[in-house]
């Protein structure tokens, strides 16, 4: 589904993400990265869906390759992302905004999303006047449209309770389960990810740790020493 | 995220389009409409004197310059300060097109409005990209280059010059004289209804697809990259519109004045029409039209005193605080706040 060949992003002189190689299937499993602030997590998922430009390495989707396609593209591709500062349309209804994009994406399945992100209380009421919790929703909501086979999903549980974040974690390991799509996952609620997440890579200084089954993660002494610490 | 309420969602999606127990409202709206359209048509030609008229008529073409301006801030978040250029711009290329082409007026007319619209498409390609300053600045820039360039000793032959240019022509546009098009009552009957189909069908686009996304846009532009929507075409197609209601009305003033004077290429005619928008209010098409004709008979009214420019600027203080949202604006949320009371002394 994904394959990212020795990526590297820099904002000026500071290199956001040297020589990383990763690969995630769609196999209906969640993949979930992992690392301290700073790592890159946030990064490596803007190079993926095109806010950032790389300065080397490849992004292949689908078998091919789109290192140089607009956001819009792969939007259109079915490659979907929500953000880490919420990112709404805050004078729009709840409604409105996830009609606007159904009908440009031609699905005609706003429900099963509006469901599967318990929205149903809100469509009437404009974004920006609805919690936050809510509107982290409404953004998953917007990625969720167009039945997307790779999503993106860039700390999911911010702002949100622990038991928030690991409700909404197995919804979403549920949805791309059923769906049978790939879906990157950037938390740092870790035992939300060790839940739910069938693989999990680490990053930390830009640089790719390790990636495997959460049990190997947490046996893995290089994450122990850089993130994970006493606390795994 | 615990009570998930798994009945409800289908049926809360669909009543957005179904306003169901207004069936006669809408019927009774049409016929006022069409009211006020027919009576706005002829009562002033039969009631009111060819001053006032002449007012009127100046009125509504700062108006529809006015509406251009507004749909652009109002769905797309941009201000354009180059309306002048667009209005002078192709009053004087119908003026050259007869003078100097030998075209017939009608001929002339598309190929001047031609003309424009290509320029407004190649100005807008070039800075929708931009962000709201550099786009107010590149307007301001563009317009300022036309109408200097207007003014070239080398271009004289051309454009006029100071002189500006007279235009006259023999035959007919749209079966009509140029008496007729310099008689203010017949003039009057054009304007109304020139600026009542620029004003709809720039309503029509606001309630269109393109206005949601062009307000979508406004908002959020990245979001709305990342939900796969292209968001350059929308606002060049926003921009070359307002364009072609800017170009109408230049066109029709030429017809009426019979005469292009490099002041209306000058960036007062550009801020007078943003002016005249604020006023107005910038949320629909009325606004932007009556803030037009308010504006000019304010102006002749301050004119009159000597005062205009010290009155002006006393108006637009005044309006912008005490009418934020423009007179419609102010006067809608009014009458929205009776009918609210209304109905809870109803209840
Ligand atoms: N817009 C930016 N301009 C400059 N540096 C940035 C920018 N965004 C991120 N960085 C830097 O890049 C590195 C990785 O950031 P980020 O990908 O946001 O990390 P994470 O999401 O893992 O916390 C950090 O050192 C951060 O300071
Ligand atoms: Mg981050």
């Amino acid at each position: 589904m994904l394959k990212i060949e020795n990526l590297s992003v820099s904002y000026g002189s500071v290199r956001a993400l040297s020589d990383v190689d990763l690969e995630v299937l769609g196999d209906g499993i969640l993949h979930g990265v992992i690392g301290p602030n700073g790592a890159g997590k946030s990064t490596l998922l803007d190079a993926v869906c095109g806010r950032r430009r790389p300065v080397a390495g490849t992004v292949h989707y689908r078998n091919e390759d789109i290192t140089r396609r607009s956001v819009a593209w792969r939007r259109r591709q079915g490659m979907a992302r929500s953000f880490q500062r919420t990112s709404v349309f805050q004078d729009l209804t709840v409604h409105e905004q996830l009609y606007l994009v159904a009908q440009h994406l031609g699905d005609n399945r706003l429900d099963d999303v509006i469901e599967v992100m318990d929205l149903a209380g809100y469509l009437h009421q404009k974004a920006g006047r609805i919690a936050y919790g809510v509107q982290r929703r409404v953004d998953v909501a917007l990625a969720l449209i167009g039945r997307p086979h790779l999503l993106l999903l860039d700390e999911p549980g911010a702002g949100l309770s622990a038991a928030e974040t690991l409700h909404l974690f197995e919804h979403l390991r549920d949805l791309v389960r059923e769906r049978k799509i790939a879906a990157v996952v950037v938390e740092h609620d870790v035992d939300a990810v060790f839940a739910c997440c069938g693989k999990v890579t680490v990053l930390d200084l830009g640089r790719h740790l390790a990636t495997g089954t959460p049990q190997e993660i947490r046996a893995d002494h290089r994450v122990v020493a850089a993130y994970l610490g006493t606390a795994a | 995220m615990s009570n998930r309420t798994t009945t409800a969602a289908s049926e809360r999606v669909a009543p957005l389009g179904a306003i169901g127990g207004s069936s006669l409202r809408v019927p009774l709206t049409l016929v006022a409409v069409a009211i006020v359209f027919v009576v706005g048509a002829v009562a002033p030609t039969r009631f009111a004197g060819d001053f006032a008229l002449r007012l009127g008529n100046e009125g509504l073409l700062l108006g529809m310059l006015a509406l251009s301006v507004a749909f652009l801030m109002n769905q797309a978040g941009l201000v354009a300060l180059g309306a002048a250029s667009i209005y002078g711009g192709s009053g004087l290329l119908f003026a050259i097109a007869m003078n100097d082409w030998n075209l017939t007026p009608m001929v002339a007319l598309c190929v001047a409005f031609l003309i424009i619209v290509v320029y407004a498409t190649v100005l807008g390609a070039l800075i929708v990209r931009t962000n709201p300053l550099a786009f107010m600045m590149l307007t301001l820039a563009a317009g300022e280059m036309i109408s200097h360039a207007v003014m070239l000793e080398a271009l004289r032959d051309y454009t006029g010059g100071a002189d500006g240019l007279v235009v006259s022509f023999k035959g007919t546009v749209f079966g009509m004289e140029a008496a007729d098009f310099a008689s203010p009552a017949r003039f009057w009957v054009v304007m109304w209804v020139a600026a009542w189909l620029s004003g709809l069908a720039l309503w029509a686009v606001g309630r269109s697809r393109l206005g949601a996304i062009l307000r979508a846009v406004r908002e959020n532009e990245e979001r709305m990259r990342f939900s796969g929507f292209d968001t350059y075409l929308p606002r060049l197609i926003a921009y070359v519109l307002v364009n072609i209601v800017a170009a109408v009305a230049g066109l029709l003033h030429v017809l009426n004045a019979g005469f292009v004077s490099p002041e209306s290429l000058g960036i007062s005619v550009s801020t007078n029409s943003l002016v005249a928008a604020l006023m107005g209010g910038i949320a629909g098409s009325v606004g932007p039209l009556l803030g037009g004709v308010i504006f000019s008979f304010a102006q002749d009214e301050f004119g009159a005193r000597g005062l205009t420019q010290l009155l002006t600027g006393i108006a637009i203080v005044v309006f912008i605080v005490v009418f934020p949202r423009g007179v419609v604006g102010g006067l809608s949320s009014m009458a929205w706040l009776r009918k609210l009371g209304g109905r809870r002394e109803a209840s």
